[in-house]
């Protein structure tokens, strides 16, 4: 489905003419000539009006009742009064009658202030009641959830919540019980509402029935201000309002942006702030001293120790940048290093996607926008797990597929949330044999060089048809797909046989795994890409950056917000490579890589830091200051430009700005963009004239220039390739299949996952820790029954001589012979296991752990002394 | 003006007679030559007149109020230092909680911006308020309020008005922010009232 073109109407409300597009309601229409309606149920985020409150009736002329304003859509020469005396008397009844069993004890409520029941009661209530009768009582405030309370007086059931759980976050547990005065909003059995968005319905909720443990009573409307930024939590950098009183964030709110996160947030964004002014942060540079303890330091000592440390590395020394890292920082840390050190070891992911190929995907006429999901013919969601990788994009995708009547289609390795969703059957490919499933779709859909067979032939052709049925499909496809030699270039070569380049509202969206990951590669945080995804002299990947620090090759590395050994796969090795070299670490609290770092400084949160992340649709956002820097916390870009400046390389920027201004002029297809441009609302490069006109970065021209970007202008299309494409494609070998294929028989396949919960946030916010998860595995029916193994069981799971302890999770739709681990858990964490590539691991059964016994393996990741068998083990 | 201007281009002013028509011409009137008897008939006139009142008020004895050992009476709705208040036992149940259930309202209702609260949560084990809600920090900084008694109006729950207390002087600013502890303890009643019909 495209975009519908909407005609304009013209009616009139009170006399004033009102010309809006076909299709809006009265209520919409009235806004835009300055007229108001009240309204409590109607809220557009929320799909089609339900007219459940009855508060914005309205008289239209030639109908005899009165008409609910938010569920009449306008029509041409429809004449509309919302002052007459019948609308006034209806409008003082509804009020009335919604007060009826409203408690009114606003003075302890904690929507007092900014509560649209106050306001409309106010405004166009009758101003006293007629009500002597005692009110309907419930116990209140009931736990909701372990974050949300409900206040079951208060509501005054206008379904938004409801509605919210069932239509927008699908999980369906919200219900409403009962029936008439009886009626209250809850779940199944009081089981609490465990949901990874639920937090948006504190904020939909028109008055206070709906408030949560995190801000009640914290603050009221007069007492606060309300400030602007970026979540930098998650790739999905939804746009937030932070709460702020008393210099401190007190709660986070959504700020709609329709073009990134459609005015929701999930709960890690909305929950995780209550680190930011947590004891538990790092608010000063510390050092290690001679007793291996981190000790404060001043600001120049810290910056002396780590330039000295990095001058001794110079040309072996790496930098690794992650999590919230902005543009400008991710920009200075590559200079320090190309500049200061001639060091080229640079990377932000564990993943090393091939230069070109990237800059080629990244080129504007093939990349997909968020709002393009909402009126794509069809979404196929590929190697990715949007719930736990980028979660607004999740509820996009559910919003397009309920309304936009997008077809949705899923491939991936592990079970998918959205597989729910699939109009066809979900694939499931084993883990690291993406490049094959990838290449027989790309040869299905006649992509020149990719032959149409292979063991995934038939659910290929399939998922080939349904894109191919529509004019503008969408692939949201995973970082992770980098990983599996060859995935990538098939996927670029079946977007160009879709004909995505020749096409608008079509494309491909990649899902990072770092928040800004996108922002940093176009920074030049990449081994063989500068600025600009320029070309220079190749250096060492993350993987090879480990190597290079146990080999003793790489002598120091520099750590923007990165956390490779809980982040990154080969946990262990990074942990040693760590622990035996010098490593300088920004970070924000104390994390399983500061552990083994000799300095480390503090880093600014997205509520201090002036800066830019940019999206992973190419949007340039802008993260601002909403409170002081907490103590001795500095700006890292200054930090940054600090360690430069001691490296004997000063870099003069006077501002966060100034190094954007910088940043800009070596990303061609950045322009001249200044922060004053980006504003509030963000800007698609993609969208300006530099970007349009897409032109890669400069860059050094080292080795491994984009070769294959170059000859691949966009305007070729896809059939003259010729030659086809400039490798072989894996279809031809799969190789790591025929391995799996026979580990079926001997051990099980695994792969990981990041889960949305397993991270640093959920344990530095004391909200969110009950969220934190513990080592599952995820094994198929099948694969369980055949290793004797029940739900909830503890194994032991073991490969290449390392293990870890986890309890097995049956899963549904899972692909047999495969299996998988959480990655970043706290303990157990399945990146020990994890190589980056897929293995056989061998699962063994547990003695139930004794109830806090020691050998429960909290906390702990055991080397077994005798290498496990290869097979047999089972 | 009858001004003109010179070849050298300065101007020169006709000093003669300045004023154009004799309409310009005020006379002032004076009052007689001082001096002379008449003049100190008058002088002593007029001081006599102006001690009558003195002389006057001395028969009604002296009204100078010994300000610190005696202290003006105030009016009932004078209005002074705040006090914050405490249920009675009255045997409901609510006795001896605080009234104040930090709602915040006299702090949005306060001209000069003088009052804070921080609310918290009640615990219903060990209540401090009645309410599900309560002020864990309540502090209204007495040197910049105005005592115009918006906050007594504003609060719902009576939990707080204005008392008869003027004597709030200090050496530090500082001491000058009322704590809550500050506010509920009844204070030592300085101020005295004025009597009906006094
Ligand atoms: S709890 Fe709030 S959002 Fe939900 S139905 Fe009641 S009033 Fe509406
Ligand atoms: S989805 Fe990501 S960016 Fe949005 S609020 Fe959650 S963590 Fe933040
Ligand atoms: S008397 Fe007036 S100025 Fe003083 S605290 Fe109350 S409202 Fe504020
Ligand atoms: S004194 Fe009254 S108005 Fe002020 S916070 Fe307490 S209850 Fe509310
Ligand atoms: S807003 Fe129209 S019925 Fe609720």
């Amino acid at each position: 489905m495209s975009q519908p073109i909407r005609n304009a109407v013209t009616l009139v409300v009170d006399g004033r003419e009102v010309v809006a597009p076909e299709g809006t309601m009265v209520v919409d229409a009235a806004k835009m000539g300055d007229i108001e309606i009240p309204v409590f149920c109607y809220e557009p985020k929320l799909g089609d009006p339900v007219g459940a409150c009855r508060m914005c009736l309205v008289e239209i002329e030639g109908i005899p009742k009165l008409q609910t304003a938010c569920s009449t859509p306008v029509r041409d020469g429809m004449v509309v009064y919302t002052q007459t005396d019948q609308v006034k008397q209806a409008q003082n009844a509804v009020v009335e009658f919604l007060l009826v069993n409203h408690p009114l004890d606003c003075p302890v409520c904690d929507k007092g202030g900014e509560c649209p029941l106050q306001d409309i009661a106010m405004g166009w209530g009758p101003g006293k009641s007629r009500m002597t009768d005692p009110k309907r009582h419930f116990q209140k405030p009931l736990e909701l959830s372990p974050l949300v309370a409900i206040d079951r007086e208060r509501c005054i059931l206008c379904y938004r919540c409801v509605r919210f759980s069932q239509e927008v976050a699908e999980d369906e547990q919200l219900q409403l019980h009962e029936r008439g005065d009886r009626s209250f909003v809850g779940t199944f059995d009081d089981r609490p509402y465990i949901a990874p968005f639920h937090g948006n319905i504190i904020e939909l909720c028109p008055v206070g029935a709906l408030t949560t443990y995190t801000y009640r009573f914290r603050a009221r409307p007069w007492d606060i201000e309300q400030a602007g930024s970026v979540c930098t939590l998650c790739p999905s950098q939804c746009n937030v309002a932070f709460t702020v009183r008393d210099e401190r964030v007190m709660r986070v709110l959504a700020r709609d942006n329709h073009a990134v996160d459609d005015g929701w947030l999930c709960d890690k964004g909305r929950f995780g702030f209550q680190m930011f002014a947590s004891e538990e942060r790092i608010t000063e540079p510390m050092m290690r001293g001679g007793g291996g303890e981190l000790s404060p330091v001043s600001w120049e000592q810290a910056i002396e120790a780590a330039a000295a440390g990095l001058r001794r590395a110079g040309a072996s020394a790496a930098a690794l940048a992650g999590g919230g890292t902005g543009n400008e920082e991710g920009y200075l840390a590559q200079r320090i290093m190309r500049e200061a050190l001639g060091s080229p070891n640079i990377d932000c992911s564990p993943n090393s996607p091939d230069p070109a190929l990237l800059a080629e995907l990244a080129r504007p006429e093939l990349g997909a926008k968020v709002a393009d999901l909402d009126y794509a013919g069809a979404i196929l969601v590929l190697g990715t797990d949007p719930l736990h990788e980028m979660p607004i994009l999740d509820l996009r995708i559910r919003k397009a597929a309920r309304r936009g009547g997008a077809r949705l289609l899923v491939a991936t390795e592990r079970p998918n949330a959205l597989d729910g969703g699939a109009v066809v059957d979900p694939v499931r490919f084993a883990p690291g044999e993406s490049a094959a499933f990838i290449s027989a779709l790309a040869g299905a859909l006649g992509a020149p060089g990719y032959e149409d067979g292979g063991s995934y032939a038939k659910q290929a052709a399939e998922i080939a048809a349904a894109l191919s049925s529509v004019p503008d499909p969408v692939i949201v496809w995973g970082e992770r797909l980098w990983r599996d030699q060859g995935a990538a270039r098939a996927l670029h070569d079946l977007a160009r046989a879709l004909e995505m380049h020749q096409r608008i509202g079509t494309g491909l969206l990649e899902v990072p795994e770092g928040a800004n990951t996108r922002g940093l590669r176009e920074a030049g945080m990449l081994p063989a890409g500068g600025p600009g995804l320029g070309p220079v002299a190749a250096g060492r990947d993350a993987a090879a950056i480990r190597d290079g620090l146990a080999g003793g090759e790489v002598g120091a590395l520099l750590l923007l917000g990165a956390d490779p050994v809980r982040e990154y796969p080969g946990g262990g090795a990074w942990k040693q490579a760590l622990s035996s070299s010098f490593v300088v670490s920004f970070a924000l609290t104390e994390d399983e890589s500061t552990a083994h770092a000799n300095v480390v400084f503090p880093a600014e949160s997205h509520a201090e830091k002036e800066g830019t992340v940019t999206h992973p649709d190419g949007r340039i956002q802008r993260v601002r200051p909403n409170v002081p820097h907490p103590r001795d916390v500095r700006p890292t870009w200054w930090a940054l430009t600090e360690i430069s400046r001691a490296l004997g390389n000063p870099l003069t920027f006077g501002t966060a700005e100034d190094v954007f201004a910088a940043l800009c002029a070596e990303v061609p297809f950045y322009g001249e963009t200044a922060y004053e441009e980006i504003g509030g609302q963000g800007l698609r490069w993609q969208e300006r004239d530099p970007g349009e006109s897409w032109v890669p970065g400069r860059g050094g021209g080292g080795p491994g220039a984009a070769a294959y970007g170059a000859d691949s202008a966009a305007t070729r299309p896809p059939s003259e390739s010729g030659s086809g494409p400039a490798y072989a494609p894996t279809a031809a070998t799969p190789g790591p299949r025929s391995e799996s294929e026979e580990a079926r028989g001997s051990g099980l396949a695994l792969g990981s996952y990041r889960d949305l919960w397993a991270s640093e946030v959920t344990r530095r916010n004391p909200s969110l820790r009950f969220l934190m998860p513990t080592q599952r595995l995820e094994l198929a029916a099948k694969d369980a029954k055949e290793l004797g193994l029940e739900d909830g069981d503890p194994v032991t799971v073991s490969a290449g001589g390392v293990s870890v302890e986890a309890r097995v999770s049956v899963k549904e739709r899972m692909r047999p012979g495969a299996a998988f681990l959480i990655e970043g858990t706290e303990s157990d964490n399945g990146n020990v296991l994890a190589t980056g590539s897929p293995q056989r691991i061998s699962v063994e059964k547990r003695a139930e752990p004794e109830s806090n016994g020691s050998g429960n393996g909290n906390g702990r990741v055991k080397i077994v002394e005798t290498p496990m068998p290869a097979e047999g083990a089972v | 003006m009858n001004a003109e201007l010179n070849t050298d281009g300065i101007e020169r002013v006709n000093r003669e007679f300045p004023y154009l028509n004799e309409g310009d011409v005020i006379s002032v009137q004076r009052g007689p030559e001082p001096g002379g008897v008449g003049g100190v008939a008058r002088t002593f006139g007029a001081t006599l007149k102006g001690l009558r009142t003195t002389f006057a008020r001395i028969v009604e004895g002296p009204v100078t109020i010994q300000y610190p050992e005696e202290k003006t009476p105030v009016f009932p709705r004078f209005r002074g230092r705040h006090k914050l208040h405490r249920f009675d036992h009255d045997g409901s149940g609510t006795g001896g909680l605080e009234k104040c259930v930090g709602c915040s309202l006299c702090a949005a209702a306060c001209p000069s911006d003088c009052i804070r609260v921080v609310a918290a949560e009640n615990d219903p084990a060990n209540r401090v308020s009645a309410g599900e809600r309560f002020a864990e920090v309540y502090e209204i900084n007495l040197s910049r309020c105005i005592f115009c008694g918006y906050c007594e109006v504003a609060c719902p729950f009576d939990a707080i008005t204005m008392g008869h207390d003027y004597e709030m002087a200090d050496y530090n600013r500082s001491d000058l922010i009322f704590t809550k502890e500050m506010l509920l303890a009844e204070p030592v009643e300085r101020t005295p009232l004025r009597r009906e019909g006094e």
